[in-house]
C-alpha cells in the first residue's frame, strides 16, 4: 500500500517534471542500464531514484574499464550512467570505449562535484548529459531526454538513408528511361525508312496509273511517315543529350555559331535573313550540342518571322561565374502567357499549318543547357506591340560542370 | 600545324597538282589540316613517325592519304606496300591519285591493298570535282577505323 | 547510253526491302551502273566465282556488302573474297547498320576498302547511297577493265537480279 502510494506520488512528481519536456510517463518504462560506479551506496541511490521515477530497471554494474568493455559487448544497455571520478580511471573513458566499439549508447555522467567548465567539456567530448549526485531527482528526466534524442536521431538517419536510396533509384530509373527512349527511337527509324521510302517510290513509279484520289491518299501517307521520321529523330536527339558521354572541351563559341549558320544557310538565304553577332567567348562546352542549341534558336527566329525579313542578333556578356547569351529576333514574338510552357516537350503554340515543326526543339535546348549547368529562358516584348520579336537567353558557366552540378 | 592533327596527307611530286588539290579541299571546307610531302621517303617518314616526323605518334593517323603512283626516292607502290603491310598503319585509308592510265598499275594498286584508285582527270574543273567528291566520301561518309584520333574541326 | 562503260556492282543484302532500295537509289546515279543482287553469302560467292548459273557473268567492279547475312555472316564472305586471288582486288564497301567499333575494326582488318554506316533515317540513307554512287561509280577506277565515265548525262541502267 505504502509502496503504491509512494509510486503514485513520485509518478505525479515525475509527470509534472516530465510535462516540462512535453513527455508524459504514465506507465512503467523498461530500462536496461549499465552503471559504472565504484561506490555501492551511490549505486543504490541511483537505482532507487530510477525505480521511483517509474522505470522498470534492469541494471548491470561495471567498476573497471575491462569489466565495462565486456558488459558492453555482451548486453546492449539503453543507457550508461557513469561516475565522473572512479579513482584510477575516469567515467569519460566509457565514452571512448563506446566510440571504439562503435556503439551508439548515451552516457550520462553522475558526479559528486563537477564544475560547469568541466561539465561542458565532457559534453563536448561526447557525454550526453551530466547530473550532480545531490540532485539525483534530475536523473530520470535526463535519461528520458537522452533516450528521446537518440530515437529522433535514429529516425533522422533512417530518413536520410531512405532519401539517398530513392535518389539512386530515381537516377537509375531516369537513365533507364533515357536508354529506352534512345533504343526505341533508334530502332524505330529503319522500319519507318521503309514506309517512307516505298510510299514515295510508289507515288513516283505509278503516277500515271493513279487517279487523283489515290495520289492524295499516298501523299497523306508519305507526309505522315516523314513527320514521324522527324519526330523520332528529335526524340533520339532529346534522349541522347542526357547521356553520360557528354564531353565538354574548351571551345571557341564563334566557330560553333559559324557551323550552325552554315547548316542554316539555305533557310537564311531563302528568307533573306540578316544574322549578326557579337564576339562570343571561349568556354568549356560540348561542341555538337551547343551547335544544336544555336541552330535551333536561330532556326526558330527565322521560322517565326513576321512580315519583314528576319533579323537575328546573337550577343553575349559575362556575369559573375557565367556568360549570358541572347538570341534576339524581330519576328512574331511570344505572348507573355505562353513563355512558361514553351520549353515543355511537344508543346506547340501554333498549328502545323501555320508554322511547321513538332515542338521538341526547345525542350532539347533546355536539356542541353541544363546539362551544362546553365539555364535558359525567353523574354518577349510582344505585349501591346506586335512583331517586336522574342529574345531567348541562356547561360553557360565559365568552368566545367557535370550534369548540372557545380564543379 | 600539329603533325598529329593532320586530316589528309597528300603525297605528290607535282607542284601544280598539289596546289590544285589543296585549293579544292580548302574551297569545300572539307579538311582544315592538309599536309603535303613531295616524295615517297618523306611520306614513309611521316606515316611511320620517324626522321623529321619523330614527334608524331601512331595513334593519331591521318584520316586519308592521297598517294601519287610515280614518286621520287621511294615509289608509290612501295609506299603502299609498306603502309598496308604494317599492322600499325594498315588501316589508314589510302587512295591512289595518279595520272597513270595503265591497267597493271590499277591491278597492282588494288592488290597491294589500296582502298581506292583514281586517275587524275586532265581537265582542271573535273580534277576539282573529283577532289571534292573523294574528300566528301572519305572524310564524311566513310567510317574510319575506331580509336583513331577524332580531330574536331 | 554506253553499256560497255557501265560499272558492274554486286549488292549483297538479305533484306529484300533494303536490297531494292539501295539498288533503286544507286541506279539513280548520274553515271551508268549495272546492278546485280545476292541475298546471302553463298549466292554472292557463287556469283563472284562464276560458278554454276553464273558462269557467264563478268566479275563485278564493286561489291557492296551487308554484314548481317544469314548462314554465312558478312565478315566470312569478306574474308573469302579477300583471300581468293581471283577476286581479292575487287573493292568491297561494307554497308551496314552496325556502328560497333569491333565490326568496323574487323572489316578493315579483313581487307574491306571502305565502311559506310547504313542509316535508319530515309534522308541520311539516300545521302549515303548517293555518296557511294558519286564516289565509286562516278569517280573511282577499277582493276578489271576500265570503264570510265565522266559523261554526266547517261542515267539509264539495267537492273538485274542475280
Amino acid at each position: 500500500m505504502m509502496q503504491t502510494l509512494a509510486v503514485a506520488e513520485v509518478a505525479q512528481d515525475g509527470s509534472r517534471k516530465d510535462a516540462e519536456l512535453g513527455v508524459v510517463a504514465d506507465k512503467t518504462v523498461a530500462l536496461k542500464v549499465l552503471i559504472v560506479e565504484d561506490n555501492s551506496f551511490d549505486q543504490e541511490l541511483i537505482l532507487r531514484e530510477l525505480r521511483r521515477a517509474g522505470f522498470d530497471v534492469n541494471a548491470a554494474l561495471a567498476q573497471t574499464p575491462e569489466a565495462f568493455a565486456i558488459q558492453i559487448r555482451g548486453t546492449c544497455p539503453d543507457i550508461v550512467l557513469a561516475d565522473y571520478n572512479l579513482g584510477p580511471w575516469r567515467g569519460m573513458e566509457t565514452v571512448e570505449i563506446l566510440r571504439r566499439e562503435k556503439l551508439d549508447v548515451p552516457v550520462i555522467l553522475v558526479s559528486g562535484a563537477l564544475g560547469e567548465v568541466e561539465a561542458v567539456e565532457c559534453i563536448k567530448q561526447g557525454a550526453t548529459d551530466y547530473v550532480l549526485k545531490d540532485s539525483l531527482a534530475r536523473l530520470p528526466i535526463a535519461i528520458r531526454r537522452a533516450l528521446h534524442e537518440k530515437q529522433i536521431e535514429h529516425e533522422r538517419q533512417r530518413a536520410q538513408q531512405d532519401l539517398a536510396r530513392k535518389a539512386v533509384e530515381l537516377a537509375r530509373s531516369n537513365q533507364d528511361l533515357e536508354q529506352f527512349a534512345y533504343v526505341a527511337s533508334h530502332d524505330l527509324q529503319e522500319p519507318l525508312r521503309m514506309v517512307a521510302a516505298y510510299t514515295q517510290l510508289l507515288a513516283e513509279q505509278y503516277r500515271a496509273q493513279l487517279d487523283e484520289k489515290a495520289q492524295r491518299y499516298i501523299h497523306y501517307a508519305v507526309d505522315g511517315a516523314l513527320r514521324m521520321q522527324t519526330l523520332i529523330q528529335d526524340l533520339l536527339t532529346f534522349s541522347r543529350c542526357g547521356r553520360a558521354d557528354m564531353d565538354a572541351e574548351v571551345s571557341d563559341c564563334n566557330l560553333i555559331l559559324q557551323r550552325a549558320l552554315d547548316r542554316l544557310c539555305a533557310a537564311i538565304e531563302e528568307s533573306h535573313a540578316q544574322v549578326t553577332h557579337d564576339v562570343l567567348p571561349t568556354l568549356p562546352v560540348n561542341r555538337s550540342q551547343l551547335e544544336h542549341v544555336f541552330q535551333n534558336l536561330i532556326s526558330n527566329a527565322i521560322k517565326f518571322r513576321g512580315k519583314e525579313p528576319p533579323a537575328v542578333h546573337i550577343s553575349a556578356h559575362p556575369e559573375a561565374d557565367e556568360w549570358k547569351f541572347f538570341v534576339r529576333d524581330n519576328g512574331i514574338g511570344i505572348a507573355p502567357e505562353n513563355t512558361g510552357m514553351i520549353f515543355a516537350v511537344f508543346k506547340r503554340l501554333h498549328t502545323r499549318s501555320e508554322y511547321p515543326g513538332n515542338g521538341i526543339g526547345l525542350s532539347i535546348c533546355k536539356k542541353i543547357i541544363e546539362q551544362h549547368g546553365g539555364r535558359i529562358w525567353v523574354e518577349s516584348q510582344s505585349e501591346g506591340k506586335p512583331s517586336v520579336g522574342a529574345t531567348f537567353g541562356f547561360t553557360l558557366p565559365t568552368t566545367r560542370q557535370r550534369n548540372g552540378a557545380s564543379s | 600545324m600539329n603533325m598529329n592533327e593532320v586530316d589528309i596527307l597528300l603525297v605528290d611530286d607535282s607542284h601544280e597538282d598539289l596546289e590544285l588539290a589543296l585549293h579544292a579541299l580548302r574551297r569545300e571546307k572539307l579538311a582544315n589540316k592538309v599536309f603535303a610531302v613531295r616524295d615517297g621517303e618523306e611520306a614513309l617518314d611521316f606515316i611511320f613517325c620517324r626522321g623529321p616526323f619523330s614527334e608524331r605518334t601512331f595513334d593519331h593517323p591521318p584520316k586519308l592519304i592521297l598517294l601519287d603512283w610515280k614518286l621520287p626516292k621511294v615509289d608509290g607502290s612501295e609506299v603502299l606496300a609498306q603502309v598496308k603491310g604494317d599492322p600499325r598503319t594498315r588501316t589508314i585509308p589510302i587512295v591512289i591519285l595518279t595520272s597513270s592510265k595503265e591497267e597493271r598499275d590499277r591491278i597492282k594498286g588494288y592488290s597491294l591493298g589500296a582502298n581506292s584508285y583514281i586517275q587524275k582527270p586532265v581537265d582542271f574543273e573535273q580534277f576539282r570535282e573529283t577532289v571534292k567528291t573523294l574528300g566528301m566520301y572519305w572524310l564524311v561518309v566513310n567510317q574510319p577505323v575506331p580509336n583513331s584520333h577524332a580531330v574536331s574541326a | 547510253m554506253n553499256q560497255d562503260s557501265a560499272v558492274e556492282v554486286l549488292l549483297v543484302d538479305d533484306n529484300p526491302a533494303d536490297l531494292e532500295l539501295t539498288s533503286e537509289f544507286l541506279s539513280r546515279s548520274r553515271c551508268t551502273s549495272r546492278i546485280h543482287t545476292a541475298s546471302n553469302g553463298e549466292e554472292a560467292l557463287a556469283f563472284l566465282q562464276r560458278a554454276g548459273e553464273f558462269v557467264h557473268r563478268a566479275l563485278p567492279s564493286l561489291i557492296v556488302l551487308d554484314l548481317n547475312l544469314p548462314r554465312k555472316p558478312g565478315h566470312a564472305v569478306l574474308a573469302a573474297i579477300k583471300q581468293d586471288p581471283s577476286m581479292r582486288q575487287v573493292p568491297v564497301v561494307i554497308f551496314s547498320t552496325s556502328q560497333a567499333p569491333a565490326d568496323i575494326q574487323r572489316s578493315y582488318e579483313l581487307g574491306a576498302n571502305s565502311y559506310v554506316r547504313k542509316p535508319g533515317n530515309l534522308g541520311d540513307f539516300t545521302f549515303a547511297v548517293t555518296s557511294i554512287g558519286e564516289f565509286w561509280v562516278c569517280c573511282a577506277n577499277f582493276p578489271n577493265g576500265d570503264t570510265k565515265k565522266t559523261a554526266p548525262t547517261a542515267t539509264l541502267t539495267t537492273k538485274e537480279n542475280a
